[in-house]
Parts: structure tokens; C-alpha cells; sequence
């Protein structure tokens, strides 16, 4: 097993009339275990061209029901770049320029896609760059995934 | 405006044979702007007995944020389960609208784009009626 933590600080000195500095931080588990870190991780990074939703994640039967975590980042500077990150087409929200979102991520699925089935998508992490293309690094840190079979094996 | 920065750290040793390390700081802005996000629900804390789907953040209600959380404006999310982990088995669901984002175990956190509009409440199940605790903060336009 692996030790992987994830920290978060949110600070502000202005945002309210006392200074705001909350943190946290946790460590990346397996589903149902209590010491038994996740071990495996997909560490990517794309250009993501405008005009079109594409699956970035896709949904595995074998990360159904278990413990997932999702790392997205945006790494444009143009501040009116921005990307749209849906899960099975329901909006979540956008990140523009510089920003980034941490999320756990349970592949809920009942129809799992496939090279055979691309409308199986129940739980897909989906992606759409407005305005201009998005150059954006994503990591999924999970417990397994299942790998299609090759059409020519 | 303010100036409100959310910075993030995914540390590993051993995940991978070189040590993984993502660092990244970023300023919460109001959409496609450089100028800071000035609103905030403040840090809130919610206790709960319940495996019913519950609303967390409430987009129809009238008095509320739903008029500053659209689709087209800059909102962010923050909620943490600061329960213990206890056996690894029980968790909390946060949803939006219907669809299932994730599981938070006791002691998770998630940080991620609210992207408002009708029904699009971020809500909550838990896996059973153990008592649980959330801590949440939105900062919006």
C-alpha cells in the first residue's frame, strides 16, 4: 500500500473582518479499511480544444462503489479561459484560469462504458473548454480500474 | 475585493517509484475576472442522525445564495466530514442535484466549482444514522 495525503489551506486576510486560515488535511484510503492506502494513480495532462464535451475520466466497473479521488487544475492564464467539468452531463461547475477542484469520485454506475458501448456512461467525468483551449492536468487516485480488452485481441 | 487564495498539496513517497508532489495555489476570482470573490457563507457546521437525502446548500431558497450561484458566475465549495474514520465503512454521499459526485469518509475534504442554477442543490446521504458532522464554506460572487 501507499501513503498519499492531500492538504488543503483556504486563507484570506480581507474576506471577512477576522483573517480566515482554515486547513486540512487527510490521507487518500481504501473503501472500508482503516489503515490501507489507495495505491494506484493516473497522472495526466491534456489539451482540451474548445467546441466539444469530452469524457476525461471514464467510468470502470471495477471503481464502482469503492473510494476515488480526482485532482483537476486548470493551468491557462487567460482569465477568461475556463473549463466545464460535468459528471453524466449534470454541470458540477467551471474552472477558469489557475483554478482547481479535489473531489472524491464514486463511479456510481449501472452501465458501464465501454469501446462497445459509449453511451454506457453513468458516472463519466466529462470536460468542455470555452472561450479557448485549455491545457489542463488531472489525476485519479483510485484502487483499481478495469482496462478494456484490446479490439484486435 | 478581496484577496482569498485556496492552496493544495497531494504528497507521495511511495505511490509511484519517484515521489509524487502537485502544489498549487489558487485566488478565488469572480468569473473570468481578476477581481476577488467578496462573498461568503462564513464556515458553518451541520450535525446529523439521518441516512435520508438531505440539502446542504439550497439554491431555491428564496433568501438565500441562489441568486449569486448561477451558472455564468464564480462560486466555490468546501466541505469537510470531520468525523473519525472509524472502520473505513461509513460515509457521506454528497450529491448535486441527483447525481452522485463522491463519498467523503470521516476525515475527507473536497474543494470544487459550484455551478448554480434551478435544482441544483448540493446535498448529502449518509451511509447510515451514525451521527455525523460537516463543516462546509461557499465563497460565491
Amino acid at each position: 500500500m501507499a501513503t498519499t495525503t492531500a492538504a488543503i489551506t483556504l486563507t484570506s486576510s480581507d474576506l471577512l473582518t477576522n483573517a480566515l486560515a482554515l486547513s486540512a488535511s487527510m490521507t487518500l484510503y481504501q473503501n472500508g479499511t482503516t489503515a490501507t492506502g489507495l495505491d494506484e494513480v493516473n497522472y495526466h495532462r491534456a489539451n482540451i480544444p474548445t467546441g466539444t464535451n469530452f469524457d476525461l475520466i471514464q467510468d470502470s466497473a471495477a471503481l464502482s462503489e469503492d473510494a476515488s479521488y480526482v485532482y483537476i487544475i486548470n493551468k491557462n492564464t487567460d482569465v477568461t479561459d475556463y473549463v466545464i467539468i460535468s459528471i453524466n452531463s449534470e454541470v458540477i461547475g467551471r474552472l477558469y484560469a489557475g483554478d482547481w477542484a479535489f473531489f472524491p469520485w464514486d463511479n456510481d454506475l449501472t452501465d458501464t462504458e465501454a469501446a462497445t458501448d459509449p453511451s454506457g456512461n453513468d458516472s463519466t467525468i466529462e470536460i468542455q473548454a470555452v472561450t479557448h483551449e485549455c491545457v489542463i492536468e488531472y489525476a485519479l487516485f483510485h484502487n483499481g480500474e478495469t482496462l478494456l480488452t484490446a479490439a484486435d485481441s | 475585493m478581496a484577496t482569498t487564495t485556496a492552496a493544495i498539496t497531494i504528497t507521495s513517497t511511495d505511490i509511484m517509484d519517484s515521489p509524487l508532489s502537485i502544489s498549487n495555489t489558487s485566488t478565488l476570482t469572480t468569473a473570468g475576472t481578476n477581481t476577488g470573490l467578496v462573498e461568503t457563507t462564513g464556515l458553518a457546521r451541520k450535525k446529523f442522525a439521518s441516512s435520508s437525502n438531505i440539502i446542504l446548500l439550497d439554491h431555491g431558497l428564496t433568501s438565500g445564495i441562489a441568486a449569486d450561484v448561477t451558472a455564468d458566475k464564480s462560486a466555490k465549495v468546501y466541505i469537510r466530514n470531520i468525523n473519525d474514520r472509524g472502520d473505513g465503512t461509513k460515509y457521506v454521499n454528497i450529491l448535486l442535484a441527483a447525481v452522485e459526485i463522491g463519498r467523503l469518509y470521516g476525515g475527507d475534504w473536497m474543494f470544487f466549482p459550484w455551478s448554480g442554477g434551478s435544482g441544483k442543490d448540493v446535498e448529502f446521504t449518509a451511509s447510515d444514522t451514525t451521527e455525523t458532522t460537516l463543516e462546509y464554506m461557499v465563497f460565491y460572487e
